[in-house]
C-alpha cells in the first residue's frame, strides 16, 4: 500500500545511490520511473548490458511538426539505477511519463533536462542565500557533498522550496497528471506491498498530492495523432554530447567527474580530476609545476573548508586549479561560475579543465540491440538507388533519378559514414559542373558508424538535418563553415532548417568581419534564394535568414570602414552591389530598404571613408530610394549628382569614387538627364599628369560598363561635341593605351621644346 | 568630524562587531575574523543585519579569502569600474580590521613609498635609529601582521614592482642601515598583500614572471547578470540624485535601455548577436551609474521631470564616448542601426534622439 517517491535531480549520483539503496530496502512490487510509456514493452531491451552511455531516441514526424528528442542514460542515472535494481530485486518496471512525441515536449530535446531551470527566480534565491554561484554548485553543496544519511529530507525540502512558490507551466501540468494516474493503477494493484516512484524531484510535490484521488486504472499511452510517424529506440551517445545540452535543456554538467564520483567517490574524483588536468596541460607543453600542484591542492582543501565540504567537492578543485594555474587576467568568467556551454576566449588552462570535466566516454549498445532504424533505412535505400556496391559512380544533377542518387550519397558524405567520397562536382550553388562522380567503397566500419549517426535520427534525411543544425550552432562567424551547411542543406536535399537553427545561422552571419566575404555570401545565396530550382533552395527560409543577416551586417562594417586613401577594391564594390540586390529584390526575407538607404547615405558624405565605398553607397542610397521609396521625399542630406561628382573630384581619387558608383548604379549615368556632361566637363578639365594619374582608377570604373553601354556613352560624347562619327569605333582605338600615352607624352615634349626655343603657340 | 568617506572598517564597524561577537570558526593565524565570518562580511548574512558589499560571484570571494590564507599575495585584475578597490578595501577591512596601509601605484610611486624611508633631521643627529625610521604600509603590515593593499601594481615601474619578492616568498623585510637584529622585520602572521592591477593598463608596465608567480590572480568582472546590474545602477544613482536634490527617481525603462547599451557597447555584442566594435571608454557599472545620475540631474533641472531617452543620448556622449572622436563614432553607429529593431517607447525615443550626439 505504501508508496515511496522519489524526487531526483537526473543525472545525480546522490539521488542514484538513494534510488538503489531505497529500493533493495523496500524491494517494491512496482519501480515506477519518469520515462517515455511507449517503451514499456521494450524494457527488455534497456537490460541487456549495454556500455554506458546510452540515449532513447525518439523521432516524430506529422504534416507540420519533426522532432527528435533524446532520454539520456549514464551509470548513474536514478533512471538508469532504478532499472537495474528493481529489475535485481524482480520488481515490475514501468516508465509513466509522456511518450517523447507528445506536445508536452514540443520545444524539448532533452528529456532529462533540469525541470527546475524553467523556474529561475527561485532557485536564484536559494543560490544568493547559500552564497554559491549558481545551481550547480549549490547542488554539490547540498546534495552531491551532503551527508549520504540525510539525502531523502535534502532532497526534499530543496524541491520544496523550489516547486513551493511558482505554478508549473502548461506542459510540465500535463507531465504530471499522466504519472499521477500511473501512480494510482501501481499502488491500486501493488496490493499490500510498496510501490517506489523515481521522478524529477520539481514533480514530486505536486505527484504526491495527485496521487491520492482518482481513478486507479492503468493510463494508457496516448495515441498518435492521425498521419504521425514515431520511432524510439537506443542509440549510443557520448559524455560529450550529455554535457553540450545548453540553456534550458541543460541537465547535470561534466558527466566524466560525476562519473568517477560514481565509481570511486568524492576523494577520488577530486584527485582524478587534478590529475587529468594536470597531464592533459602537461601534455600540449603548458608548464605545471609540483608547486603549482601543491597550491591547488591546498587552495581546494582550504576552499572546501571554508564553504563546509567535508572532502573537496567539484567547485573547490576546479577553484583551486584556477588559482594556482592561471597566472594572468582572464578573458571571460570561469565556465563553473555562469554555467553554460564553454565561449570562446577561454584560457587554455580553463579549456583543459573544462575538457578533463566532460570526459571523452562512449557508449556501445549490447550487440543483441535491434538496431536503430537508420541502419535499416540506409540499407534501404542504397538498394533501392543501386548504390549498394563498391566502384566509380557518375550522376547527373539534371536527371530526377540521378539527383535522389546524388542526395542520397550527400546525406551519407554529411553523416561522416566510410566509404562514400566524390571526386568531382559542383562546388558552390553557382556553379555550372552538373554532374558528379563518387568513389564507393565497402568499408568495414560503416555499420558502427551507421549506429552511432543512428542517434540523429530515423531516416537519412532526419539524421542529416540535425547533424547539420548541429554544425551551424558549433561555427558563429565562421562564414565559410556556414556557407558549406548551406550548400550540404540544398545537395543533401532535407528541405528547410527551422526554429532555433535558424536563429544561430542568423546569429553566425551577423558575427562575420569580414567585408568581402559577406559580398560573395550575399551574391550566391541571394542568386540561389530568388532563382535556384536544381536544388531547391528558391525562397527557402534558411536562404532568407543569410540574406537578411548578410545585408545588416554589411551595412553595419561599411559605415565604420574608414580609409580616405584606400584604392577601390573590387571585392567592397561587389558587397555593395549584393547589398543593391538584396534591398531591391529581398524585402521577403525581411531586408529593410529604410535601414539601407540611411546607411548609404551617411556613408556616401563620410569623408573618412574609402573613396570607392563613398561612390558605391552614393549608388545605393540613389537607386533604392528611387526604386523602393518612392513615397518618401528622397534621402536627407544626399547631395544631388552633380554635388557628389563635384565633390569626389576634389580630392585626386575621382577614378576610385566613380569604379564604386559605376559598380552599384551605372545607369545614372546613362539616363537622359544623368550625369555624362558633367563628367565630361571634369575630365577634359584635367591636366595632363592628373589624367594619367586617374587613368587606371577611370578604366576600372568604365569597366562596369558592358561593351553596348560603353558605344552609347561614346555615342553621346560625340554628339555633344558635335562631331559625327561612329561610337564604336571610338572604343576600338587601334593602338594600345601605352602606344597613345607615349603620344601624348611626345606631344607634350614638343610643345615644351618649341616654346623654350620661343617657337611656343604662345609666340608664334 | 565630517570625514567624506570612511575606511570600510568605520563605515561597517557595527557589522564588523557582530560578525566577532558570533564568529565561532577557527581563524587563520593573525586574523580578524574567521574565513566565515570575513565572508559573510563581503556577500552578506541577512541572519546578522550584514549587508552585500559586493556584488558579483560568492565564489570570487571564497578564492581571495583562501589566497590570503595563504603563502601567496593577492592580486585583483580585472578593467577599470569594476569594484576591485572596493573589494580589496572589504578583504582588509575583513581581515586585518585594517584597510589603511595602502600603497596608491603610479608612475612616480618609489620604493620609499612602499617600504620605508628616514626622518632626515633625525637621521642627521642619531644616525639609522629605530626612531629616525619613518616605516611605510609594507613594513608597518609585515611588523604588525597586516594586510597590505597595493593598487594600481602596474602603473609602478618594473623594478619598484620587485620590491615585493622577497617580502612575499621569504617574508622579511632587510633595512640595512639599522644594526643588528632591527636590519632583519620578519613578517608576523596575519601579513599579506592585496595588490590591483587595470587590465586596460597592462601595457603601461608588466610584471615580472617572478612576481606573478607570487601572486594568485584573480579577475574581477563586470557583473554578469542584467537584473542585477540594473537594479544596482538604480540604487545607486537614485541615492546620488536624492543627494543632488533631485526628488524624482530615474525612470526604469530609461535605466533598462541604459544598461542594456552599456552592456552591449561593453560586450561588443548586442542581444541578437550582432558583433560590433568595444568602446576603448570604460563602460563599466559605475560609468553606467555616473550616466544614470547625469541623465536624472539634466531631466529634473532642465525641464523638472525624471530625465527621458534623449537627456541619455546627451549624456553618453559627454560621459561615455568623452573625447574619443571613434568611440563616438562607435556610438553614432551604434544608436542609427541597433535601435530601430528594438520594441519600446524608450528605444524609439533614444533613436529619434541620436542627432543629439555632437556633430550629428
Amino acid at each position: 500500500m505504501s508508496l515511496t517517491v522519489i524526487g531526483v535531480r537526473h543525472h545525480s549520483p546522490a539521488c542514484a545511490r538513494l534510488v538503489a539503496a531505497t529500493i533493495r530496502a523496500l524491494r517494491p512490487a512496482y519501480v515506477l520511473i519518469e520515462g517515455p510509456s511507449d517503451m514499456n514493452g521494450r524494457i527488455g531491451e534497456m537490460l541487456l548490458g549495454h556500455e554506458l552511455p546510452v540515449a532513447v531516441f525518439t523521432n516524430y514526424a506529422d504534416g507540420e511538426r519533426r522532432h527528435g528528442s533524446w532520454a539520456p542514460f549514464c551509470a548513474y542515472s536514478p533512471e538508469w539505477v532504478a532499472l537495474q535494481t528493481g529489475h535485481e530485486t524482480g520488481a515490475e518496471l514501468r516508465f509513466i511519463d509522456l511518450p517523447a512525441w507528445h506536445e508536452a515536449f514540443a520545444d524539448r530535446s532533452n528529456r532529462y533536462a533540469d525541470a527546475e531551470l524553467r523556474y529561475a527566480e527561485a532557485v536564484d534565491r536559494l543560490c544568493t542565500m547559500f552564497g554559491v554561484d549558481n545551481t550547480d554548485a549549490l547542488w554539490d553543496h547540498l546534495v552531491e557533498m551532503g551527508p549520504q544519511e540525510e539525502i531523502a529530507e535534502r532532497l526534499t525540502a530543496y524541491f520544496d522550496l523550489i516547486r513551493g512558490e511558482s505554478a508549473a507551466g502548461e506542459s510540465d501540468t500535463a507531465r504530471e497528471a499522466y504519472m499521477a494516474g500511473w501512480l494510482r493503477a501501481a499502488r491500486a494493484h501493488a496490493g499490500d506491498r510498496p510501490v517506489v516512484a523515481v521522478v524529477g524531484g520539481f514533480h514530486r510535490p505536486a505527484l504526491l498530492r495527485l496521487a491520492e484521488g482518482g481513478p486507479a486504472d492503468w493510463p494508457p499511452v496516448p495515441d498518435l495523432p492521425a498521419g504521425a510517424v514515431v520511432g524510439s529506440y537506443l542509440v549510443p551517445y557520448s559524455f560529450r554530447r550529455l554535457d553540450a545540452f545548453a540553456g534550458y535543456q541543460s541537465g547535470m554538467p561534466s558527466p566524466e567527474y560525476y562519473q568517477q564520483l560514481w565509481d570511486h567517490g568524492p576523494e577520488s574524483a577530486a584527485r582524478h580530476l587534478v590529475t587529468v588536468v594536470a597531464g592533459r596541460l602537461r601534455g600540449r607543453g603548458h608548464p605545471v609545476s609540483t608547486a603549482d600542484l601543491i597550491a591547488a591542492r591546498t587552495t581546494a582543501e582550504a576552499l572546501a573548508l571554508l564553504r563546509g565540504h567535508p572532502v573537496p567537492a567539484r567547485v573547490d578543485v576546479l577553484d583551486g586549479l584556477a588559482s594556482a594555474l592561471v597566472a594572468e587576467a582572464l578573458d571571460v568568467p570561469l565556465p563553473w561560475s555562469v554555467r553554460g556551454a564553454l565561449t570562446a576566449g577561454q584560457h587554455p588552462a580553463v579549456v583543459e579543465m573544462t575538457a578533463a570535466l566532460s570526459g571523452a566516454r562512449l557508449g556501445r549498445l549490447h550487440p543483441d540491440t535491434p538496431l536503430p532504424p537508420l541502419v535499416h533505412a540506409v540499407t534501404a535505400e542504397l538498394e533501392r538507388h543501386g548504390l549498394d556496391r563498391s566502384g566509380e559512380i557518375t550522376v547527373d544533377l539534371l536527371d530526377p533519378r540521378d539527383r535522389e542518387r546524388s542526395r542520397v550519397l550527400h546525406r551519407l558524405r554529411v553523416m561522416a559514414i566510410p566509404g562514400y567520397a566524390r571526386s568531382t562536382g559542383p562546388e558552390s550553388g553557382l556553379d555550372p559542373a552538373l554532374v558528379e562522380t563518387w568513389t564507393l567503397r565497402d568499408e568495414g566500419s560503416r555499420l558502427v558508424a551507421l549506429i552511432e549517426a543512428g542517434g540523429y535520427g530515423a531516416t537519412l534525411p532526419a539524421a542529416v538535418e540535425a547533424r547539420l543544425a548541429e554544425r551551424v550552432a558549433e561555427s558563429p562567424g565562421d562564414l565559410a563553415a556556414l556557407a558549406a551547411v548551406l550548400f550540404d542543406v540544398a545537395l543533401s536535399g532535407v528541405g528547410e532548417l527551422t526554429g532555433d537553427v535558424l536563429e544561430q545561422l542568423g546569429h553566425g552571419v551577423a558575427a562575420g568581419t569580414d567585408l568581402a566575404e559577406l559580398g560573395r555570401v550575399l551574391s550566391v545565396v541571394l542568386a540561389l534564394w530568388r532563382h535556384d530550382e536544381l536544388f531547391g533552395t528558391a525562397g527557402t527560409a534558411a536562404l532568407g535568414v543569410v540574406v537578411e543577416a548578410a545585408t545588416r551586417r554589411i551595412l553595419w562594417l561599411s559605415d565604420g570602414l574608414h580609409g580616405p586613401g584606400r584604392p577601390a577594391d573590387p571585392k567592397r564594390i561587389r558587397a555593395v552591389v549584393a547589398v543593391r540586390d538584396a534591398v531591391l529584390h529581398g524585402r521577403r526575407a525581411g531586408v529593410l530598404p529604410a535601414a539601407a538607404v540611411e546607411v548609404a547615405g551617411r556613408v556616401a558624405v563620410d569623408r573618412a571613408a574609402p573613396p570607392d565605398l563613398r561612390g558605391a553607397f552614393y549608388g545605393l542610397a540613389r537607386v533604392v530610394a528611387a526604386a523602393v521609396l518612392t513615397d518618401l521625399p528622397g534621402v536627407p542630406g544626399l547631395p544631388t549628382p552633380a554635388e557628389a561628382v563635384r565633390g569626389a573630384f576634389a580630392g585626386g581619387t575621382a577614378g576610385d569614387w566613380l569604379a564604386g558608383l559605376f559598380g552599384v548604379a551605372r545607369e545614372t549615368v546613362l539616363a537622359v538627364d544623368g550625369m555624362l556632361p558633367l563628367l565630361d566637363d571634369l575630365i577634359s578639365g584635367f591636366a595632363a599628369d592628373d589624367f594619367l594619374v586617374a587613368l587606371p582608377a577611370l578604366r576600372q570604373a568604365f569597366e562596369f560598363f558592358p561593351p553596348r553601354e560603353r558605344e552609347t556613352i561614346a555615342d553621346r560624347l560625340l554628339d555633344r561635341r558635335g562631331m559625327t562619327g561612329s561610337g564604336r569605333a571610338l572604343l576600338r582605338v587601334p593602338a594600345t593605351p601605352e602606344v597613345v600615352a607615349a603620344g601624348m607624352a611626345l606631344d607634350e615634349l614638343v610643345e615644351r621644346r618649341l616654346s623654350a626655343a620661343g617657337l611656343g603657340t604662345g609666340e608664334r | 568630524m565630517n570625514v567624506q568617506r570612511p575606511p570600510a572598517e568605520v563605515r561597517f564597524a557595527d557589522e564588523l562587531a557582530r560578525l566577532r561577537e558570533t564568529d565561532d570558526a577557527p581563524r587563520p593565524p593573525g586574523w580578524a575574523l574567521s574565513l566565515r565570518a570575513a565572508r559573510a562580511f563581503i556577500v552578506g548574512d541577512d541572519a546578522l543585519g550584514v549587508s552585500r558589499k559586493f556584488v558579483g560571484d560568492p565564489s570570487l570571494i571564497d578564492r581571495a579569502l583562501v589566497s590570503l590564507a595563504t603563502s601567496r599575495g593577492l592580486l585583483l585584475v580585472g578593467e577599470p569600474g569594476t569594484a576591485k578597490s572596493l573589494l580589496s578595501e572589504l578583504l582588509a577591512a575583513a581581515v586585518s580590521g585594517d584597510s589603511t596601509l595602502t600603497v596608491q601605484g603610479g608612475a612616480a610611486t618609489t620604493e620609499d613609498q612602499i617600504k620605508y624611508s628616514w626622518n632626515y633631521a633625525m637621521l642627521i643627529s642619531e644616525g639609522p635609529t629605530a626612531r629616525s625610521l619613518v616605516p611605510a604600509p609594507l613594513l608597518r603590515g609585515m611588523a604588525g601582521g597586516m594586510t597590505v593593499r597595493f593598487e594600481e601594481i602596474t602603473r609602478c615601474p618594473l623594478e619598484v614592482q620587485d620590491c615585493l619578492l622577497s617580502p612575499l616568498s621569504d617574508r622579511v623585510l632587510a633595512i640595512p642601515e639599522l644594526p643588528g637584529d632591527a636590519g632583519m622585520v620578519f613578517a608576523r602572521d596575519g601579513f599579506n598583500i592585496i595588490a590591483t592591477a587595470n587590465t586596460r593598463d597592462r601595457g603601461v608596465n608588466d610584471m615580472s614572471a617572478a612576481l606573478k608567480r607570487r601572486f594568485n590572480f584573480e579577475t574581477v568582472f563586470p557583473i554578469a547578470d542584467f537584473d542585477t546590474e540594473l537594479s544596482l545602477v538604480e540604487s545607486e544613482s537614485g541615492a546620488l540624485l536624492r543627494r543632488s536634490g533631485v526628488t524624482a527617481p530615474p525612470r526604469r525603462d530609461v535605466l533598462e535601455v541604459l544598461v542594456t547599451a552599456f552592456r552591449e557597447l561593453r560586450a561588443g555584442r548586442t542581444a541578437r548577436g550582432d558583433e560590433m566594435d568595444r568602446l576603448s571608454a570604460v563602460m563599466s557599472t559605475a560609468e553606467a551609474v555616473a550616466v544614470a545620475h547625469a541623465v536624472g540631474l539634466r531631466g529634473w533641472f532642465l525641464h523638472g521631470a525624471p530625465g527621458t531617452a534623449a537627456d541619455l543620448v546627451s549624456c553618453l556622449a559627454g560621459t561615455a564616448a568623452k573625447d574619443s572622436p571613434d568611440d563616438l563614432a562607435k556610438l553614432r553607429r551604434y544608436l542609427e542601426q541597433h535601435t530601430a529593431w528594438r520594441t519600446g517607447e524608450p528605444w524609439r525615443e533614444l533613436r529619434d534622439a541620436r542627432r543629439e550626439l555632437p556633430g550629428g
